[in-house]
């Protein structure tokens, strides 16, 4: 890859990336400002100045011989954005409605997310019945197996 | 020693307890998020009413089992089913990508069984001498151990040092968040109650490595996994031969394990790690590691399941145990009456730790069959059950696995915030491996450092500290080989190309 290749969507992408690091690696000294004991402040000063070093050259690399990185490349962006949320729901659900109800809700997500053949009455009844065996099934397995207090 | 006990470890119900712990221990390390650890303390109370020799048997079975088990999930999803795998998803991924997971799952089975052959006779032959090494290392050596896995970033970056740096000091900086280890300070959690406990390692692991999957497999139709030819059996002649062909790489990887293995709390995924780092640092030209290299898988196979047998031994000799595991073991020990020390060695032929060991040999030897024949149904498994169901299964196992470490949502939902986020910056370069490496070893590096300061500041000699110890030295000696060999090498290829070149 060349320099006169340019910046391209994923060079912007690792900029931010790499820019991203550098703050949180700022906010890290900012923090450590706070600690009352010495022992505190080295380790995560280190570990932070190692963090806005290494992704400053990240970024000035960057900038002299972009990289080939992928970048978010293809794919569909819906089916990835609802297993997330889809996830993330099943974890607001969890302390109101359940272990069992708030896992239904994540697989059931994750289910139509992965989705890519064409629906079929025999094939959702198969899958949906499959969800219902492995959520049961492990449910069962750390309830009452390993006695996980699932709420 | 004598043969009263290995006949002992032999009774029906003793084989029994080895074949169901070694079962059961596999497919508990299988499920992401249920450790080895999680697998002994879950089954620790059956134990307390059987004889001890028995409860030993078991419970070492179950470790060992679990160990081996993490494997699969390593190998077939990316996600190390414990930690100890951690260096298993480097090329076992790779490999069941390109259609080759049969053989992966296959290896890691072979490797397993002679690392713990490796740990488990060392404990037979060498406990009392061996136990020593774990008493002649202090916070110094834990802190340059420690450094030793942090230099295997150099080779897990992909070609960009720089993004690796920064992925590793992230992880370090995700293993300092919470109440400091030392002075107790709260640090980095911004007011929040649920930062406290800091980063779990387990959930940061599952996220890190299993959300970025999952996000990439409901994008695409293709399938999972490459599938050559029909799913029959996994390979296990084409990886008996491989295994033969590296055995210098089993033998020296399960003695790493063994080693590491011995110092209390450095655990199977460090000496996975450092194995997997030699392996790599020793690797012909034609090797590519990381991209799916037979070797890196039986490097840290080997090393993970030696520390079985090396973890057993301060915990039996000198009752320090050696892993976590080993730490509920020898309170199920306590439970039993049993004082650990150097006199379970000495009490006749037909001791209680005699007849452990031997069950603990027989249970890694049960290891092959059983490993094997799981490992057959869990390779055909995933490469044939459709995505959509497997994608839910995965997602709902990592929100389980996830929630059971510490009973708590928040941590689920920093899971999958933090594998969110890797799936992000690993798209532009920054991989996941060197911030996990950051986050596991930070934790030890930093104990390591601060008390050695300490120490250091106290007698007035912090660079006698740091560098003066014969095992300090001899660990930055090979720190700085791993560090400087690479490019060495690189440059003498260079070298040959170009007087080759010149020689046209």
């Amino acid at each position: 890859m060349s320099a006169t290749r340019g910046i391209t969507r994923s060079t912007i992408g690792t900029l931010l990336v790499a820019s991203l690091f550098v703050v949180m690696g700022i906010v890290t000294l900012y923090d450590t400002l706070s600690y009352g004991d010495v022992d505190s402040k080295v380790f995560p000063r280190a570990a932070a100045s190692l963090l806005i070093i290494a992704s400053i050259f990240s970024i000035v690399l960057t900038l002299l011989k972009p990289a080939a990185d992928e970048g978010f490349g293809t794919g569909s962006w819906w089916r990835r954005v609802l297993l997330v949320v889809s996830m993330l729901a099943a974890c607001v659900q969890m302390p109101l409605y359940g272990f069992v109800v708030a896992s239904a809700v994540a697989f059931l997500g994750a289910l139509i997310a992965a989705m890519h053949d064409e629906w079929r009455l025999k094939n959702a009844a198969i899958y949906v019945v499959s969800g219902a065996v492995v959520v049961g099934g492990f449910y069962s397995l750390f309830r009452f197996g390993l006695s996980v207090p699932l709420p | 020693m004598d043969i009263g006990s290995f006949f002992s470890a032999l009774t029906p119900l003793n084989l029994l307890f080895a074949l169901f712990g070694v079962v059961a221990g596999t497919i508990i390390g299988s499920i992401p998020g249920l450790t080895a650890t999680m697998a002994v303390a879950v089954l620790v109370p059956i134990t307390f009413s059987m004889e001890p020799a028995s409860a030993l048997i078991l419970l070492g079975a179950i470790y060992t089992g679990a160990i081996y088990g993490g494997a699969y999930a390593a190998i077939l999803l990316n996600t190390p089913g414990t930690p100890s795998a951690i260096a298993t998803t480097f090329d076992g991924y790779p490999m069941a990508k390109r259609g080759e997971g049969d053989l992966a799952v296959a290896l890691a089975c072979f490797a397993s069984v002679a690392g713990g052959l490796v740990g488990a006779f060392a404990l037979l032959f060498l406990a009392p001498p061996l136990s020593r090494v774990a008493l002649a290392f202090g916070p110094v050596e834990y802190f340059w151990l420690s450094i030793f896995g942090l230099s295997l970033i150099a080779s897990l970056s992909n070609g960009n040092l720089a993004k690796g740096l920064a992925g590793g000091a992230f992880g370090l900086i995700l293993s300092t968040v919470g109440v400091a280890e030392v002075s107790a300070d709260i640090r980095l959690t911004f007011g929040s109650q649920t930062m406290i406990g800091g980063f779990g390692v387990v959930g940061a692991l599952i996220g890190l490595y299993c959300i970025p999957v999952l996000i990439d497999l409901v994008a695409v139709p293709e399938r999972h996994l490459k599938v050559e030819k029909g799913v029959q059996s996994v390979r296990i002649a084409d990886a008996f031969l491989l295994a033969m062909k590296s055995k210098f790489n089993l033998l020296r990887s399960s003695v790493i394990g063994t080693l590491v293995g011995i110092l209390p709390g450095a655990g199977g995924s460090v000496a996975g790690l450092v194995a997997y780092s030699e392996a790599k640092r020793n690797a012909k030209p034609h090797q590519k590691f990381g991209e799916g290299e037979p070797d890196g898988i039986m490097a840290t196979e080997a090393a993970n399941n030696a520390t079985v047998g090396g973890g057993f031994i301060p915990t039996l000799v000198l009752g320090i145990p050696g892993t976590p595991p080993d730490a509920v073991i020898l309170g199920a020990l306590l439970v039993q009456g049993v004082r650990t020390g150097p006199a379970l060695f000495e009490s006749g032929g037909s001791s209680i730790a005699y007849t452990f060991i031997y069950g603990l040999i027989i249970a890694t030897v049960l290891m092959l069959p059983v490993g094997l024949l799981i490992g057959r149904y869990a390779y055909k498994s995933i490469v044939m059950i459709p995505k959509a169901v497997l994608v839910p299964t995965v997602a709902f196992m990592t929100v389980i696995g996830t929630f059971a470490i510490r009973n708590s949502v928040s941590d689920v939902v920093i899971m999958i915030l933090l594998g969110v986020f890797g799936w992000v910056v690993g798209r532009f370069g920054f991989a996941a491996s060197p911030i996990v490496l950051g986050l596991i070893l930070g934790p030890i590096a930093e104990q390591g450092f601060v008390q050695t300061w300490i120490i250091g500041s106290a007698v007035g000699d912090l660079s006698g500290m740091f560098f003066g110890r014969p095992i300090s030295q001899g660990i930055v000696a090979f720190t700085l080989i791993s560090l400087l060999y690479p490019v060495y090498s690189a440059f003498r290829q260079k070298r040959i190309l170009a007087n080759s070149g010149g020689a046209a």
